[in-house]
């Protein structure tokens, strides 16, 4: 059955997982969970952290597919999903330090190993992004790509939106001027 | 940050005169669709410059993102596996749904939902089609209650659709005539989707 799965589009899967189809659920889980993962990383700049964000998020998608109104908006409505709750995990992470650490260059949590595979990628952008202090990235990452809003941001972070708005201004000044997309 | 930070963020952007506007605003425009037109904006070569350039940022955030996933799926597969072994994926039981009994202190129920799965089984065993929702409309927790099934599904690209959905419908109201004692008054189906033998990528979506 699995393999028959594996040529239908989301809707139709999301339809079947949301009355408790588990074989269509995994297949959307297999096409989709690689994207939610890579985006949690970037948002949280942490592996095991994103994983457990996925995590999380799979068992509550689980549970609430049925309330999903478009079956075929799927992977944006689990994409937003992996926001919210990475926006719980800084939250949680913020509680326990100082607002001055917010601004903090990126610690150098990176392995060795992440750190040639960047290289290896030349992502010029992957390693800007992984330079920014971590409100910043974080911002940049729940605006550009998991398209919230500076409002809906500053909300689930609970800090003003100039804040958001200022660490966002930082973001693409320094994202602008080091992959010289400008020229 | 206040505004003499905004003012500074203008210095990354050597030689760009955006004719009075910040990158800031110029962002907010694109956001909103670069509507309403402003044509300061859309005249000035400079703005034009940044727009294209924070547009091509945004692109190149998804791509990165994308080819992250790409050069993980392997490893995330088996990942995924473990995650999906530790949370159990059980289906909703929805409402009881009655059976006769001939001894009135007995009674039998049986979940919606597993009338759902039968229904699904039934669908999809038909060659060509796949079940996608399965409702159950009318109050099937009343014995006799007049009840619509209505199903969606996926055919297989080629197929004559009319007999595929009469071939749905008959089947599965004689399964539901074995199993169950609901009154099936009508089984309606909806071909919402053709599909092909292609295996769809993520990037289909």
């Amino acid at each position: 059955m699995k393999r028959s799965l594996e040529v239908l589009p989301d809707g139709i899967l999301a339809e079947r997982a949301a009355d408790g189809d588990a074989t269509a659920f995994e297949v959307l889980v297999f096409r989709h969970g690689s994207l939610m993962r890579a985006y949690a990383v970037r948002v949280l700049g942490n592996q095991s952290e994103a994983e457990d964000v996925v995590q999380d998020v799979l068992i509550q998608a689980w549970g609430q597919l049925d309330r999903l109104n478009d079956p075929n908006a799927v992977k944006s409505w689990l994409m937003r999903m992996v926001s919210n709750r990475a926006i719980d995990r800084i939250r949680r992470r913020r509680e326990h330090s100082e607002i001055e650490d917010w601004n903090a260059p990126a610690p150098s949590h990176q392995s060795p190993e992440r750190v040639v595979e960047v290289r290896m990628q030349m992502s010029a952008l992957a390693s800007v992004l992984d330079r920014l202090p971590a409100m910043q990235r974080e911002c940049w990452m729940l605006k550009e790509t998991g398209g919230l809003s500076y409002v809906e941001i500053a909300e689930s972070l609970g800090v003003p939106t100039s804040t958001v708005r200022g660490q966002l201004a930082r973001a693409r000044q320094t994202v602008l001027r080091e992959m010289e997309v400008w020229r | 940050m206040n505004d003499d930070d905004h003012e500074s963020m203008l210095d990354g952007l050597a030689g760009a005169d955006l004719d009075g506007h910040t990158i800031d605003e110029l962002s907010d425009y694109l956001d909103s669709g670069r509507e309403p037109l402003d044509p300061g904006i859309e005249a000035s070569p400079g703005c034009q410059l940044a727009l294209d350039a924070l547009l091509r940022l945004r692109t190149q955030t998804w791509a990165l993102l994308k080819s992250e996933a790409a050069t993980h799926s392997e490893q995330d597969r088996s990942w995924m596996h473990a995650v999906l072994q530790n949370i159990s994926l059980e289906a909703h039981a929805g409402r009881d749904i009655p059976l006769r009994h001939p001894d009135p202190e007995v009674h039998l129920r049986i979940t919606e939902g597993s009338v759902r799965t039968l229904i699904r089984g039934v669908g999809d065993s038909v060659g060509g089609v796949i079940v996608g929702r399965v409702r159950l409309d009318g109050d099937v927790t009343t014995l006799d209650a007049p009840i619509t099934v209505a199903i969606t599904a996926s055919a297989a690209f080629g197929n004559n659709l009319e007999r595929l959905s009469q071939l749905i419908r008959d089947r599965v109201v004689a399964e539901l005539a074995t199993h169950t004692e609901l009154n099936v008054v009508a089984v309606d189906v909806t071909i919402i989707d053709i599909h092909t033998q292609r295996v769809a990528r993520p990037e289909d979506s």
